[in-house]
């Protein structure tokens, strides 16, 4: 498992990188307006209703913005949750958690690009 | 009259293992500043993975259809969710500047016949990208434009 998580690394390595930039850059316009503004009615009337949100997240820019917020920050937090997992628990049970999370990251990436073509 | 040096002479016979001692959490990791802020950046995986798989529920609750959308955004309104997200956002605007600080003292000094811009310069390119992608998002999700 360490080697094969070795093997995969360089890939790894690109995936976080790219999920703490890209993901990074991305997420407090996210956040300020999707997850708390939208929900707690602090935008305007029908800024984020359902036509709307669908028009601006069908579009293909659209769509791979949507795609980059889910999929990076897994990755991003795939790798520093093992790394976290190393600092305090040790080097033993590393394999195990690292395979566990990339495997969580790589299945809901799969998932997010189904689901945005889906919308 | 000397020989030539070796420079295997001191090699053992068999390669021993390694006698680097296993890196280990100190008992007052939670008193020392630098190691507190370096674990809390890492702890921030935590709160990404969940921003991810929270993020794919946006995605789904788009395919179904407006009353999946109406009830995705009616449980974001809870008071666990509100603090979850409020949470994010600390996580993602400390990951940036953490981030974004690091970020110019790991470029090359050279990429090809190209030197990267200074590393002030750089620092202010990327908080310029970071206030500019935020803008925009703010604008197209807040209803403002197109």
């Amino acid at each position: 498992m360490k080697a094969l998580l070795l093997r995969f690394e360089p890939i790894i390595w690109v995936l976080f990188g790219a999920g703490i930039m890209v993901g990074t850059l991305l997420l407090p316009g996210y956040l300020l307006t999707v997850t708390l503004g939208a929900p707690l009615g602090l935008l305007p009337d029908g800024a984020l209703s359902f036509e709307r949100a669908h028009m601006i997240f069908s579009n293909p820019l659209g769509r791979l913005v949507l795609l980059a917020i889910i999929a990076l920050p897994l990755w991003k937090g795939a790798h520093h949750t093992r790394a976290l997992a190393v600092d305090t628990l040790g080097h033993h049970s590393d394999a195990l958690i690292g395979s566990l999370l990339y495997a969580i990251a790589a299945i809901g990436s799969l998932l997010g690009i189904v689901a945005v073509l889906a919308i | 009259m000397t020989r030539p040096s070796d420079p295997q002479a001191m090699t053992p016979s068999k390669p021993g293992r390694t006698r680097t001692a296993p890196p280990q959490l100190p008992d007052d990791f939670w008193t020392r500043p630098r190691m507190r802020t370096y674990l809390l950046f890492d702890a921030t995986g935590i709160v990404y993975l969940l921003v991810g798989l929270i993020a794919l529920r946006v995605a789904w609750a788009l395919a179904d259809g407006a009353p999946a959308w109406d009830a995705l955004l009616q449980s974001f309104a809870s008071p666990g969710y509100v603090l979850f997200h409020i949470l994010a956002l600390i996580s993602a605007i400390f990951v940036g500047v953490r981030f974004f600080r690091l970020f110019p003292k790991a470029q090359p000094a050279q990429i090809g016949p190209v030197k990267p811009p200074p590393p002030a310069v750089l620092h202010a390119l990327l908080y310029a990208a970071w206030g500019g992608i935020t803008l925009v998002l703010l604008a197209v999700f807040g209803g403002i434009w197109p």
